[in-house]
């Protein structure tokens, strides 16, 4: 019984890691339209950019600033000098994401090299309690509450802001919101920087949660995020919070029998949504 | 106008073909052979993935799942039937079937929606293949992480034999996907990547054109992949790997120029060959050890500002109809 409680707790926390990835993902697609094939380094970067910083200077909150930062920045440099030059043919928008995903990596490899590189937890959350059979772990908890608040935040923001209205407005119909004045090509950047922003963030947190970061974790959680986003349909942001639950729990029932299979169960479970459900859990019908 | 390109295309394949049926007389076996055999694979390998991305406007990232079911089905057989005949023709007979059934799995789940599932969809997939190849529940199958060693049949067993063989198949699938492209379906192909809704409004099952495009792509890279296991005699979890062979493929394609099939071959043998020279050569390794690096930023430059590819930009002087054109069509439409 302990088991499953702990597989379903770990089940959990794995999901809040996975949406802080597939949030930013199905918002981005919402918006602008484009699967962005380079989610996942934004992801690495941060984890890379998060260990560094706390290697460094010993500071948690700085590390995840800067993981934060890192993935906006990219995301700013990947909108504005590539994604916006070929704005009207989405087959390049996707190619050249990719392009970007490949080159990061690769790039990223110079100075860390191949192997993967330990990641501590900080103290002040490394506790973890007993309770009965059940082991709480504080760290997890931490992401899970982590999750949650980013969730509450980008429910605020769509509903309760000017600009929340807008990018709703956006996601309709961006012509008319250009027609209406509001300059929509600088509400895709910084939607686009958000979501990056968040795969950062993800990424700063994946580092101590996993224990190590290596340059293969951005594609291999870039390929959770794509499963999410499938199974939960592309655009909602409420298909990403079921969609990340479900795979997460998924991969802690799995990997803890077979942890090869993780990705193989994630697979099975998204094939059998799409039987039923061409477009999704949450998915709009759309003629492709 | 028209007339220039066509002879000069003409000119420059007999050139090349010439070129590769003398290559292994004049030069002998050896080391070159060895790389040329590799490039035959792959380029028959990236002709048949331009027929997606290029022909038909989907875009997979995991054809590697292909390319990898080939090699390994191939190799299992003959290392099963210790490089007897008859298991070399069960092994690609079954490798065909098995890309039938996997293309047409994977085309269920991802073609009826959105062309972007099609592109996570195939990736996931991929992966999928990567980790089971690797995994230890199919070990005694697969032997794992040290890959598989087999013999090939003995009437194979020869450098010159195997030379001919890879380039006999290259000759094959180039005839094939050209007959193929140029066939009524091809049309109807080259109809939807240019303007999809007006396809469904001509009342053409679209869905099931992509579905064939991608069994036929996907046999061709499984018969690809077959013989690449066959010109190596070893397979290992490698050619089931994303950024090794999907990406690469990929590279390959757009480097050598989309929509124009051979640019595939161009690209292969500009990609082989550079990567195996860099593997032999020690200099250098911010440049020897990251040429993924390198290969990425060309590819990038490529998508930005040459749409076409080198040979597609080539094509496109001759006054043969560009691909950047298109896009236009599809603007005026909403």
């Amino acid at each position: 019984m302990s088991v499953v409680v702990t597989l379903i707790f770990n089940g959990l926390a794995n999901g809040a890691l996975y949406f802080l990835m597939s949030a930013g993902l199905t918002l981005i697609f919402g918006l602008l339209r484009v699967i962005n094939f380079a989610h996942g380094v934004f992801y690495l970067w941060g984890a890379y950019a998060g260990v560094f910083l706390y290697n460094e200077f010993h500071n948690f909150l700085l590390a995840i600033l800067g993981g934060v930062i890192t993935g906006a920045a990219l995301g700013l440099l990947t909108e504005r000098g590539l994604m916006a030059k070929v704005y009207q043919d989405p087959t390049r928008q996707l190619l050249l994401t990719m392009g970007v995903l490949l080159v990061l990596t690769e790039l990223l490899k110079i100075p860390f090299g191949r192997d993967p590189a330990g990641a501590t937890i900080p103290s002040m959350l490394a506790k973890s309690w007993l309770l009965g059979h059940f082991v709480l772990v504080e760290y997890q908890v931490f992401t899970l509450g982590m999750g949650i608040l980013v969730y509450v935040g980008l429910l605020l923001l769509l509903h309760r802001t000017r600009l929340g209205l807008v990018i709703r407005a956006g996601v309709a119909n961006p012509d008319l919101v250009l027609a209406r004045g509001v300059p929509i090509r600088r509400i895709f950047t910084a939607m686009f920087m958000l979501g990056a922003g968040l795969a950062g963030l993800a990424g700063a947190l994946a580092g101590p949660y996993y224990g190590s970061v290596t340059p293969d974790m951005g594609m291999n959680m870039q390929l959770n995020a794509f499963i999410i986003v499938v199974l939960g349909g592309l655009g909602s942001l409420n298909g990403s919070v079921l969609g990340s639950l479900l795979i997460g729990v998924a991969t802690a029932v799995v990997g803890y029998y077979a942890p090869s299979l993780a990705v193989l169960a994630a697979v099975l479970v998204m094939a059998m949504v799409l039987v039923v459900r061409p477009a999704g859990l949450f998915g709009e019908k759309e003629v492709a | 106008m028209k007339t220039i390109p066509i002879r000069l295309r003409h000119i420059m394949l007999g050139l090349f073909s010439s070129l590769a049926l003398l290559w292994p007389l004049l030069f002998g076996t050896g080391g070159t052979t060895a790389t040329l055999e590799q490039v035959f694979a792959f380029a028959a390998f990236a002709m048949s993935y331009d027929l997606l991305i290029g022909y038909t406007g989907i875009i997979s990232f995991g054809h590697a799942m292909f390319f990898g079911t080939g090699a390994y089905v191939v190799a299992i057989a003959l290392a099963r039937g210790n490089g007897h005949t008859m298991s070399f023709l069960f092994g690609f007979g079954l490798a065909v079937v098995g890309a039938v059934v996997l293309s047409l799995l994977v085309a269920f789940i991802s073609l009826r929606i959105r062309n972007a599932y099609f592109a996570m969809i195939t990736l996931a997939v991929g992966q999928v293949f990567a980790v089971m190849a690797g995994s230890q529940g199919l070990r005694q199958w697969t032997h794992g992480n040290d890959g598989l060693t087999f013999s090939v049949p003995n009437w194979l067993n020869g450098d010159l034999t195997l030379y001919y063989l890879c380039l006999f198949f290259l000759f094959l699938t180039a005839v094939f996907l050209t007959r193929f492209v140029a066939s009524p379906v091809g049309q109807v192909l080259r109809g939807i990547r240019e303007n999809e809704s007006r396809a469904v409004g001509l009342g053409l099952g679209v869905v099931q054109f992509k579905t064939l495009a991608f069994v036929v792509s996907g046999v061709t890279a499984t018969l690809a992949g077959g013989v690449y296991a066959l010109a190596q005699s070893f397979v290992s979890t490698g050619v089931y790997d994303v950024s090794g062979i999907s990406l690469n493929v990929l590279l390959m394609v757009v480097i050598g120029g989309v929509g124009t099939l051979y640019g595939g071959v161009l690209g292969a043998a500009v990609l082989v060959g550079v990567q195996n020279l860099f593997s032999n050569w020690s200099g250098w390794p911010i440049l020897t050890q990251h040429e993924m690096l390198w290969f990425g930023i060309l590819y990038i430059l490529i998508v930005r500002f040459l749409p076409q590819g080198i040979l597609g930009s080539v094509v496109a002087r001759g006054g043969v109809v560009s691909w950047r054109a298109l896009p236009r069509f599809k603007k005026s439409q909403t």
